[in-house]
């Protein structure tokens, strides 16, 4: 320990200034935040010379300037011994290799997660949480910034030899992303929910780990290297060489035929495209087609979560498309009656199956939920405590919703349910009162169940507004104001499966859309 | 005598280039051991794998009983290393460099450290940027003896010091490491000659000799023998002749075995009697200066065969 101490000492008196820095920055992340709170008009900044230097800009930069100095902070302290070369005086003394390592998990530690655990404590108590019920995912946020954001800085840190040498293994990296993200969009199914997340999460923080021990107990650099580019290499393997459908059949297994669907969907004749104001543009790369859909058979207090689907063409002569798996994001609930699905084909594959009908195959993954744990709920006014979620408000948005602090992490799953007929919000000018028995939702998922969400804050911001999702052409939003009653719920997911709709006869070029609209990647959705 | 170094056919390859050839050296306990050699011998890359700064591709290595590649932590708090190119904290003054370096050895010796910055009259409050190279080096090797340790490696410790400060070194060294085994790899071989006991010499990755100094300087003779009349070089020399040449009256050659009665012997069989024969013995200087020219010793190029 006195090794540890001393060297640890060492460390502050070399590196005070960058601690310095970046303590002064935590402090005015924390101060951002409160202000936040304060003063909620979050698009109210101008924008020029005066905007630049306006005190938003600034506290944006802190946002963004925090981690960065907790970089800086554990790259010159490890570089501080550095474990690059074969010139370093250190190398040559009795260090001990744990000692060593244990001295600059310990000023991390001091000068990273100390500095955030206070200022998270202190965030919680100001915003009127009780810091010590939030012990467990106080430490367990300061684990994800360990984790997540340390032991990769630190991996990288340990095998180069200056901060210049730092930034280049950086560009290497977000070159190496880029690079991915395009061979990502090349291979059907990799966007969709990525199944080897967890092997590749496994390997990440293996890599990181053994790097850190093969350089502080052998320092042998260009094994280290080699096993980062190895990686690299293998994250590569994985994106191209996973068996996604298997995967996917796994996790949505094919409802049998004892099993009743928990809804219909059926195919509905395409929207009407007038071919006047939208022309066929021969140019275009990609083409869009749109499969408006009818929903049907719903239990009561059923919910499902549309994770995924895939669009199968084959035309009589043997042609065949396939979309592969895709992520859409959409949500059917009990009383929904239509919903949509867009898929982008390459022109070529489309001029190719247009002319004849062909047989569509559209499969869809999806998570049933059961909508659990409802109760009424009236909106009061000012700034109130709503449970499993946290301090909410009314008044501090610019829109008309509630706008909530949540501790730590965002509700797991949170419905709310409204009669629009019944919100007490003044109807503004150039909308129309809502007839009764019209629905509106917002449904919050937060993803997993770990006791805190990633990120340096210890509050996480949660906005419910309400919408239509069973409207008529387009979504239409009303308001919760004080008095607005509502219905909240925990959906609750019951199962997984795979559902499928086969059409024969299709007729593509009856739901081409007339031009792109706004796309991710190679497919875009709406529903309504 | 225990050796406190021994390598045994040590190979080192950086890439195609083969940096070390198959080298065995012996250094004995005690001994004051220069390793000496034209530049890109060997000498630095030999005693990194010592220090175990860096791997053999082949061979082994002990140092102090210990495998060289073992070699870390604790057991260095008996070993004082000392290089020419040796990166150190630069921000740190030199009293808080010592400051942190003394917990890390249980025999840090104040008392000795003191005497060290005084005799090499360092300046204590100054950073170790701001050293002059010759100050850098004194800092380095006073930091390397206040804990008596028992192998000191100086690694080319004189390259680009004014005579002044090598004195200052050399004193140093010799005053406070009467206990300790001294590896020292060096250009400088006057200043060498003066207080090293063995010698070894390095060139292209071999050891071409390890020998006490002593017995070297014995054994190589700048032989003169005067003719009456000018004689003709022989056809055949003994092999550890070197640089046979003739000049007027006058055959000069350099014996690297010498022994007055063999080679006063050899000398009458080959060149037949002489006016004058005189046996002049050499300085190191030029020992390795004529084995430089050489490319080789021949004793040891005879021993191989």
């Amino acid at each position: 320990m006195r090794q540890v101490l001393n060297i640890f000492l060492k460390d502050v008196r070399h590196h005070w200034r960058e601690c310095a820095a970046s303590i002064a920055l935590v402090a005015a992340f924390g101060w951002n935040e409160m202000r936040g709170w304060l003063h909620d008009e979050v698009f109210g900044a101008g924008i020029g010379i005066g905007g630049l230097f306006s005190s938003r800009f600034l506290s944006g930069l802190v946002v963004v300037l925090v981690p960065v100095a907790w970089s800086l902070v554990v790259v010159r302290v490890i570089q501080g011994e550095s474990l690059v070369g074969d010139r370093q005086f250190w190398v040559t003394r009795p260090y001990e290799w744990k000692k060593l390592l244990g001295a600059k998990v310990l000023f991390g530690l001091t000068f990273v997660n100390l500095p955030l655990l206070v200022l998270d404590v202190f965030l919680l108590a100001k915003a009127g949480f009780r810091p010590t019920d939030y012990i467990v995912g106080l430490f367990w946020m300061q684990l994800m910034i360990v984790l997540y954001f340390m032991l990769p800085v630190a991996a990288l840190a340990t095998v180069t030899a200056s901060v210049v040498q730092m930034l280049l293994a950086l560009l290497i990296i977000a070159l190496y992303g880029i690079g991915m993200g395009l061979l990502s969009d090349q291979i059907p199914s990799s966007s969709f929910s990525d199944p080897a997340d967890s092997l590749t999460a496994a390997l990440f923080f293996g890599i990181c780990l053994a790097v850190i021990w093969m350089q502080y107990a052998r320092r042998k650099t260009n094994k280290s290297r080699l096993l980062i580019a190895g990686l690299a290499g293998v994250c590569v393997l994985i994106l191209v060489a996973t068996p996604y459908r298997t995967l996917v059949a796994r996790e949505f297994p094919q409802l049998n035929l004892q099993q009743e669907p928990p809804f219909q969907l059926a195919l509905l004749p395409a929207e009407k495209v007038d071919p006047e104001t939208a022309p066929e543009k021969e140019e275009e790369k990609e083409v869009e087609i749109r499969l408006p859909l009818s929903i049907s058979g719903f239990g009561a207090e059923s919910i499902a979560a549309i994770d995924g689907f895939m669009v199968d063409l084959e035309a009589q002569d043997g042609l065949h498309w396939n979309s592969g798996w895709k992520s859409p994001g959409l949500s059917l609930f009990p009383d929904q009656k239509s919903t949509r699905i867009d898929v982008t084909l390459k022109r070529r594959a489309f001029e190719r199956l247009r002319s004849s009908a062909v047989r569509l195959r559209l499969s869809i993954a999806f998570t049933l939920f059961h909508d659990t744990n409802r109760r009424e709920f009236v909106t009061p006014a000012g700034v109130f405590m709503m449970k499993d979620v946290g301090l909410c408000s009314t008044e501090s948005t610019y829109s008309r919703g509630i706008h909530c602090l949540a501790p730590l992490r965002r509700p797991k799953s949170l419905l709310i349910s409204a009669d629009m007929s019944m919100s007490t919000c003044p109807v503004l000018e150039g909308e129309s009162p809502a007839t009764h028995g019209e629905i509106a939702r917002d449904w919050t998922r937060g993803s997993g169940s770990e006791p805190a969400e990633f990120g340096i804050s210890p509050l996480k911001t949660v906005d419910l507004y309400l919408t239509d999702w069973n409207g008529a052409a387009s979504r239409r939003s009303t308001g919760i104001c004080p008095g607005t009653p509502f219905v909240l719920s925990n959906p609750e997911p019951v199962g997984r499966n795979q559902t499928v709709l086969q059409i024969d006869g299709f007729r593509l070029s009856d739901y081409r859309l007339p031009s792109p609209k706004f796309t991710i990647g190679s497919v875009s959705i709406g529903a309504r | 005598m225990n050796n406190a170094i021994r390598t045994e056919n040590l190979v080192k390859k950086f890439g195609r280039v083969e940096a070390l050839r198959g080298l065995d050296l012996a250094v004995p306990e005690g001994a004051v051991y220069a390793l000496v050699g034209p530049n890109g011998a060997g000498k630095t890359t030999i005693i990194k794998i010592l220090m175990n700064i860096f791997g053999a591709t082949r061979g082994r290595a002990e140092v102090l009983g210990l495998e060289s590649t073992r070699l870390r932590g604790r057991y260095f708090s008996s070993i004082g290393y000392v290089s020419e190119n040796q990166e150190l904290p630069e921000w740190m003054r030199l009293d808080s460099f010592l400051a942190y370096l003394r917990p890390f050895y249980p025999s840090w010796d104040r008392k000795l450290e003191n005497e060290l910055v005084s005799q090499f009259d360092l300046p204590l409050d100054r950073r170790l940027r701001n050293l002059s190279r010759g100050m850098r080096m004194k800092a380095a090797l006073a930091s390397a003896l206040a804990y008596h340790p028992k192998l000191i490696v100086l690694d080319e410790p004189f390259t680009g010091l004014d005579p002044l400060v090598r004195d200052e070194l050399i004193q140093g060294l010799l005053e406070r490491a009467e206990e300790s085994t001294i590896l020292i790899s060096s250009h400088d071989l006057a200043e060498i000659e003066s207080f090293a006991s063995h010698i070894g010499y390095l060139e292209q990755g071999q050891l071409r000799f390890s020998e006490e100094l002593t017995t070297l300087v014995e054994r190589f003779r700048e032989v003169e023998l005067t003719f009456d009349t000018p004689p003709h070089l022989p056809k055949t020399a003994p092999n550890t002749w070197m640089h046979l040449s003739t000049s007027a009256a006058v055959i000069r050659f350099i014996e690297s075995r010498f022994d007055a009665e063999k080679t006063a012997t050899e000398v009458r069989n080959v060149l037949g009697e002489a006016r004058n024969v005189a046996y002049t013995p050499m300085s190191l200087r030029s020992i390795f200066l004529a084995m430089a020219k050489a490319g080789r010793d021949p004793y040891v190029e005879r021993a191989e065969r």
